[in-house]
C-alpha cells in the first residue's frame, strides 16, 4: 500500500466533514433502531410474584423463540401472502396505468396537458390516512354515492366484502401513487432527445411504434425505480387497512404484516414479538427489492456515476 | 416541427385522459361537497350533491374547535415538512457530494449501507426508534419527528448521482487552486450546480414528511405537537362519542388538502426538471 | 415533566428499576436518588404534574384546578385514543422510565398496567378513606389484593335505546326478556327493518352481554390467572346471538360506523343495545329523529330479574414514576368527586359519574328533548345498581377483544357457530397470558377446562 498523498489526506478530511452530519443522524435513526430491534427481538419478559403483579419483571434471553412465535402465527404469515398477492397485481396495474397516462400526455395537444397532469398528480399530496377516510365514505354501502348509483343501475357492488376489500385498498393506493409514478416517467421521456423521435418518424414509424420501440425501452430505468419503491411501499401497507378496518368485517387485525406488528406492539403490548416481526418485515423487504433489481439485471449501484 | 396527429387520435387521447381525470378528481369532488355538510347530512344525504350547505360556518367550526387546535396542527405539519425537508436537502447534498467527488477508504461500503437504508420500510424502524428516543428523552418532542425526517437515504443517492454528472472535477480543482476553502466551494459552486437535484430532494422529502403517518403516531403523545393527519385521525377516532367530530374531520381534511393542492400545482414543473436528472441515471 | 434523572438509564436498568419501584410501592427509592416515586412536597413548593388524557372537555376541570391550586399545577397532555394508541404510549413510556404522573385508563386495561408494575398503590397513599365517595363496584374494579390502583371516573351502564314511534306503530311491546327481544326482532324484520346489528368487532359490548348473563371471563386462584371465555353464561349468550344471525333477524355490520349511522337515521335499524354515553351519539348522528327515541332497561334472561352490565368508563391512575404521588392522588380524587369538576366533565360529555353525589340526575339529562322528555338517566342509574360487581378484567383485554373480533368476523363469513368462536378464543387467550410470562389455567367454568 502506498502512503496517502497530501491531497488524499485533505480529501478524506473534507469528505468526513461533509459526511459526518448525515452519517451521525443515519446512525441514530437507521442503524441504531435496527440494532435495537434485533436486540429486543432476542429477549422476552419473565415475571415473578403472584399473578405477575407486583413481582419483578425481567427481560431474559429468548433465543429465536420470538421468531418462531411470529412464524407460527397464521395471521402474520397470511398477511405476507396477502401483500404479496396485492403487490403482484397492484404494482403492474399501477405501473402500466402510469405509463399509459405518461405516453398519452406526451401525445396530447399542449393546451390541456397542464390541467391533466395536475389532476393526476393531485392525489399524491393527500396523506394515506386522509385518502382512506375519504375513500371509506365512497365504499360504505348506504353512504356511498358510488354504491347508490351502481344500485340504481341495477349493479350490485360491495367494496368492503371479504373478497373485494383487498382490491378496494389497491384502488386507494393506485389512486394515490399513479400520478407520482407518471411524473417520474414523463421526466424520463422529456430527457429523450427530440431528434430520436424525428428520425423514427422520418423512417415511417407511427405513434404506436415509436412508443413501443423507442419510448418504452428508454424509460426502463425509471420503471425499475418506481417498481422498487412500489414493492417497498406495498410491504409497508398500513394506513389503508387500519382506517378501513372498523368500517366492515372483512379486515382482521393481521391483515398486513405491518398491521400485525403494530397490533402486537400497540394492542397486546408484546414489544419483543413486535420487534421480531419488524425485523422479519425489513428482511423480506430487502430480499424482495434486491431480488427484483437482480432480476431486471441491474444492481442499484450500476448507474451511479452515469458512465 | 412535428406535425399534428390526426383529429381522430386527438379525440381518443383527450377522452381517455378525461376519464382518468374523472377517476382522480371524484374523491376530491366528494370531499369538497361534504365539507359543506353537518354530521347528520354527511350520513343521510346523497354524497355527490349539496345539502343545506353552510361552508363558512362549518369551516369556522373546524378552525376554532378545541381552542383552535386545528391551526396548531396545520402549523406543525408545515414546520415538520418545511424545516425537515430543508435540512434533509442540505445533509443529502453534502453527503452525496462527498461520496461523489472525494476518494477515500470505505466510500463504497458507506454508500452501500446507505442504499440498504432506502430499502428498509420506515415503519419497521419507527417502534424501536421510539424506545430509543424515549431513552434519551426525545420522544414526544418536535425533535422526535424532525430528526428522523431529515435523514433521506434516497436523497443522498440522488445527490451522489447528480453530483458525479453535474459537478466537473476541473472546476473544483480550479477553485481549490484559487485558494477557496472546501466549505466555500460547496456552499457556492457545488450547491448551485446541483440545484435541480436539490429541488427534487426537497419536494420529495416535503411530501414524504407531510404524508408520514406512522412516525408521528408512534412518537407523539401531546396533541399540541401533532401534524394534521394525526390530529384528524384522532378526531375521527373519537367521533363515536362526540358526533360533530365527523363533520370536523371531513372539513379538516378538505382544508388540509388545499395547501398541498396549490403546492402540487405550482411546483410540479420544478419537480419534473429535477426528477428527470435522478431517474435518467437511476 | 417526570422526575429528572430518569433519562440516563439503560434499557435493562429501566425494567428492573420499575420493578424495584413497585416492590417498594412508591416509597421513594428509585435507582438514582434524584427522582424516584414518593417525595413529600415541601410546603410552598411548586410542582408540575403531567396528566395524559384523551377525554374531550377535560381541559376545563384541569384549568379550574390549576387556578385553585397554584402549588400543584397539572400539565395536561391530550393523547390520541385511536386504536388504543394511548395505552401503547403509556406502556412504552413506563418502559422507558418516562411515564407521566397521572393517566386516564379504562377499567379493563388497569390489570395490563399492573403487569408492568406501572401503577402506584393508592391504598398506601391513603386512598381508602375516599372509597365512600364512589359507587362501590366501580371502586372494586381496580382493587387487586388489598390495594386499590385507580380512582374511578365514570361508567357506562347499559340500556336499550329504541325508536318508540316505530315500536308503537308496529304494535311491538318493550322487550322485557331476551325471549321477548327475539320475538320483537322477528316482528321488526317482517316490517322490513332490523332490531339490531351484531357487531363482530365490538368486543366491549359482547363482554357487557356476557357480564349481564353472569359470565366471568377472568379470575384468580392463588398465584394463577384463570380464564373462562367459554363458560356456560358466555356460551348461552353466544348461542342466542348466533341463532339471531342464522335466522337473518339481525344485521352483521359494525355498529357506530358510517353505515350504521345511516341506518339509525333512516329507521332501518330501530334499536341499539348501548350505554349511558350513547345519548350524545344518537343526538349528533340522527338529529332528525329527535323525540322518537326512548331508553329501556336491558332485556333480562329471566323475567323480573334485574341483572345489568357496564360498557366503557375509565379511571384516573397515578404512575409509579410520579415524584409527588400524594399530590397526584389529591388531584385524581378532586377531579372525579368534586361537584365543580363533575359539572365540567358532564358538560364535556363524559359517561355516568362514578361519584355517588355532587350532581343531580337532571344534570345527566341534557338531551331529554331527544328522548321525548323521558327521564332517561333514571334507567341508567337503576341499571348501574344491578351491575354484577364480581366481574373482573384480565391482563390482556385489548388483545382479547381483537381475537374475538377476528374470530366472530370469520364465523360470520363462514357461517360457523359462535360457540366455536369462544372455544377458539379461550385457547388463544390462555396462550396470550402464557406469552406474557404468567401462570394461567382454564377457569372452573370453562367448557374446555
Amino acid at each position: 500500500m502506498k502512503r496517502p498523498t497530501r491531497t488524499e489526506a485533505r480529501n478524506a478530511r473534507a469528505a468526513a466533514g461533509f459526511l459526518v452530519p448525515f452519517l451521525a443522524l443515519f446512525l441514530l435513526c437507521f442503524i441504531a433502531p435496527i440494532g435495537y430491534a434485533i436486540y429486543q427481538s432476542l429477549l422476552k419478559v419473565e415475571r415473578t410474584g403472584p399473578l405477575g403483579l407486583g413481582g419483578r419483571t425481567n427481560e431474559v434471553w429468548a433465543g429465536f423463540s420470538n421468531y418462531t412465535h411470529a412464524l407460527e402465527d397464521e395471521r402474520f404469515i397470511n398477511g405476507f401472502g396477502r401483500v404479496l398477492l396485492f403487490g403482484a397485481v397492484q404494482i403492474p396495474v399501477m405501473i402500466i396505468f402510469a405509463t399509459a397516462l405518461a405516453l398519452l400526455l406526451e401525445a396530447a395537444s399542449a393546451r390541456w396537458v397542464g390541467f391533466f397532469r395536475t389532476a393526476f398528480f393531485l392525489p399524491y399530496g393527500i396523506p394515506g390516512v386522509i385518502a382512506s377516510i375519504l375513500w371509506g365514505f365512497l365504499y360504505v354501502p348506504g353512504i356511498s354515492p358510488l354504491v347508490e348509483m351502481a344500485d340504481s343501475a341495477g349493479w350490485q357492488v360491495e367494496f368492503l366484502a371479504r373478497d373485494t376489500v383487498l382490491w378496494s385498498i389497491a384502488n386507494i393506493v393506485t389512486w394515490q401513487f399513479t400520478g407520482y409514478n407518471m411524473l417520474v416517467l414523463i421526466a424520463q421521456l422529456k430527457a429523450i432527445s427530440e431528434e430520436l423521435y424525428e428520425a423514427a418518424r422520418i423512417d415511417g414509424a407511427n405513434a404506436w411504434q415509436i412508443a413501443r420501440h423507442i419510448k418504452l425501452p428508454l424509460i426502463r430505468p425509471a420503471l425499475v425505480l418506481t417498481t422498487v419503491f412500489s414493492i417497498i411501499g406495498t410491504l409497508q401497507l398500513f394506513a389503508e387497512p387500519m382506517v378501513l378496518r372498523p368500517l366492515g368485517t372483512s379486515i382482521d387485525s393481521g391483515y398486513t404484516p405491518n398491521l400485525h406488528a403494530y397490533n402486537q406492539a400497540f394492542t397486546s403490548n408484546n414489544q419483543h414479538i413486535a420487534a421480531a416481526e419488524a425485523v422479519l418485515l425489513a428482511l423480506v423487504a430487502c430480499v424482495l427489492s434486491f431480488g427484483f433489481l437482480r432480476l431486471v439485471g441491474r444492481g442499484p449501484r450500476d448507474g451511479r456515476d452515469g458512465k | 416541427m412535428s406535425q399534428q396527429p390526426p383529429l381522430r387520435h386527438r379525440i381518443i387521447t383527450v377522452s381517455l385522459l378525461s376519464i382518468a381525470a374523472i377517476y382522480f378528481l371524484v374523491p376530491v369532488y366528494w370531499l369538497t361537497i361534504s365539507a359543506t355538510k353537518n354530521t347528520g347530512d354527511l350520513f343521510g344525504t346523497f354524497g355527490f350533491w349539496f345539502a343545506n350547505p353552510h361552508p363558512i360556518d362549518y369551516l369556522h367550526d373546524v378552525l376554532t374547535y378545541d381552542n383552535g387546535i386545528y391551526v396548531t396542527w396545520l402549523l406543525n405539519s408545515l414546520l415538520y415538512a418545511g424545516v425537515g425537508a430543508l435540512a434533509a436537502t442540505l445533509l443529502s447534498a453534502a453527503a452525496g457530494y462527498a461520496l461523489a467527488k472525494f476518494v477515500f477508504r470505505g466510500r463504497e461500503t458507506i454508500f452501500n449501507v446507505i442504499l440498504a437504508g432506502v430499502l428498509i420500510p420506515g415503519t419497521a424502524l419507527a417502534l424501536p426508534l421510539y424506545l430509543l428516543f424515549s431513552e434519551i428523552g426525545l420522544a414526544n418532542t418536535y425533535w422526535a419527528v424532525l430528526l428522523p425526517s431529515v435523514v433521506s437515504p434516497f436523497g443522498v443517492y440522488l445527490c451522489r448521482i447528480y453530483a458525479s454528472a453535474a459537478v466537473p472535477d476541473s472546476l473544483l480543482e480550479a477553485a481549490r487552486i484559487d485558494g477557496a476553502g472546501e466549505l466555500r466551494i460547496f456552499g457556492t459552486l457545488v450547491m448551485r450546480l446541483m440545484s435541480p437535484a436539490l429541488v427534487t430532494v426537497f419536494l420529495f422529502q416535503f411530501v414524504h414528511i407531510w404524508n408520514n403517518f406512522f412516525l408521528p403516531l408512534v412518537m407523539l403523545n401531546d396533541s399540541d405537537l401533532y401534524p394534521i393527519q394525526l390530529g384528524l385521525v384522532g378526531w375521527q377516532g373519537y367521533a363515536d362519542r362526540a358526533p360533530e367530530l365527523y363533520q370536523y374531520t371531513v372539513g379538516g381534511a378538505f382544508l388540509s388538502v388545499i395547501p398541498l393542492m396549490v403546492l402540487m400545482g405550482v411546483l410540479q414543473r420544478y419537480w419534473r426538471t429535477g426528477l428527470s436528472e435522478g431517474s435518467v441515471k437511476a | 415533566m417526570s422526575p429528572s434523572g430518569l433519562d440516563r438509564r439503560t434499557v435493562l436498568g429501566t425494567a428492573a428499576a420499575a420493578a424495584a419501584g413497585f416492590a417498594l410501592a412508591g416509597c421513594g427509592s428509585d435507582d438514582d436518588g434524584s427522582g424516584g416515586g414518593g417525595k413529600e412536597r415541601k410546603k410552598g413548593q411548586q410542582v408540575t404534574l403531567d396528566f395524559w388524557s384523551w377525554v374531550p372537555g377535560i381541559e376545563k376541570p384541569v384549568a379550574l384546578w390549576n387556578r385553585k391550586n397554584p402549588e400543584v399545577q397539572i400539565n395536561l397532555e391530550k393523547v390520541s385514543a385511536v386504536n388504543g394508541a394511548q395505552y401503547a404510549k403509556m406502556h412504552a413510556a413506563v418502559k422507558a422510565g418516562d411515564a407521566p404522573d397521572l393517566g386516564q385508563i379504562e377499567y379493563s386495561v388497569v390489570p395490563s398496567f399492573l403487569l408492568d408494575n406501572a401503577l402506584a398503590d393508592l391504598s398506601k397513599l391513603g386512598a381508602d378513606r375516599y372509597k365512600s365517595r364512589f359507587i362501590g363496584w366501580q371502586w372494586q374494579q381496580s382493587v387487586f389484593g388489598t390495594s386499590v390502583y385507580a380512582i374511578p371516573q365514570d361508567s357506562g351502564p347499559m340500556g336499550l335505546f329504541v325508536r318508540q314511534d316505530l315500536f308503537d306503530k308496529w304494535g311491538i311491546e318493550a322487550p322485557q326478556t331476551w325471549a321477548d327481544y327475539a320475538r320483537a326482532a322477528q316482528a321488526i324484520r317482517k316490517k322490513g327493518a332490523w332490531i339490531e346489528t351484531f357487531s363482530a368487532t365490538n368486543g366491549n359490548r359482547f363482554a357487557g352481554l356476557v357480564w349481564q348473563a353472569g359470565g366471568r371471563w377472568f379470575d384468580t386462584k392463588g398465584d394463577t390467572w384463570t380464564v373462562a371465555i367459554d363458560d356456560a353464561p358466555s356460551l348461552k349468550v353466544a348461542d342466542y346471538w348466533s341463532r339471531l344471525v342464522d335466522e337473518g333477524l339481525i344485521k352483521t355490520d359494525p355498529d357506530r360506523q358510517n353505515a350504521w349511522y345511516k341506518n339509525i337515521q333512516t329507521g332501518d335499524i330501530v334499536s341499539w343495545l348501548g350505554a349511558s354515553w350513547g345519548d350524545a351519539l344518537l343526538v349528533g348522528n340522527a338529529p332528525k329523529t329527535a323525540g322518537k327515541w326512548r331508553v329501556l332497561p336491558m332485556p333480562q334472561w329471566k323475567k323480573g330479574e334485574n341483572a345489568h352490565a357496564n360498557w366503557g368508563g375509565s379511571t384516573t391512575v397515578v404512575f409509579n414514576d410520579s415524584a409527588y404521588p400524594k399530590d397526584a392522588l389529591a388531584f385524581a380524587v378532586w377531579l372525579n368527586s368534586a361537584p365543580e369538576a363533575i359539572k365540567l366533565l358532564i358538560e364535556g360529555g363524559y359517561g355516568f359519574p362514578s361519584a355517588t353525589s355532587g350532581y343531580r340526575a337532571a344534570d345527566l339529562e341534557g338531551r331529554k328533548a331527544f328522548f321525548g322528555g323521558q327521564h332517561y338517566s333514571r334507567v341508567f342509574t337503576e341499571a348501574g345498581k344491578g351491575v354484577d360487581t364480581s366481574w373482573k378484567w384480565g391482563p390482556t383485554v385489548d388483545t382479547l377483544y381483537q381475537r374475538l373480533g377476528d374470530a366472530f368476523t370469520e364465523a360470520i363469513a363462514d357461517g360457523t357457530s359462535f360457540r366455536s368462536v369462544l372455544k377458539t378464543v379461550q385457547g388463544e387467550t390462555i396462550n396470550d397470558l402464557k406469552d406474557k410470562g404468567l401462570k394461567v389455567a382454564a377457569g372452573p367454568g370453562s367448557a374446555s377446562g
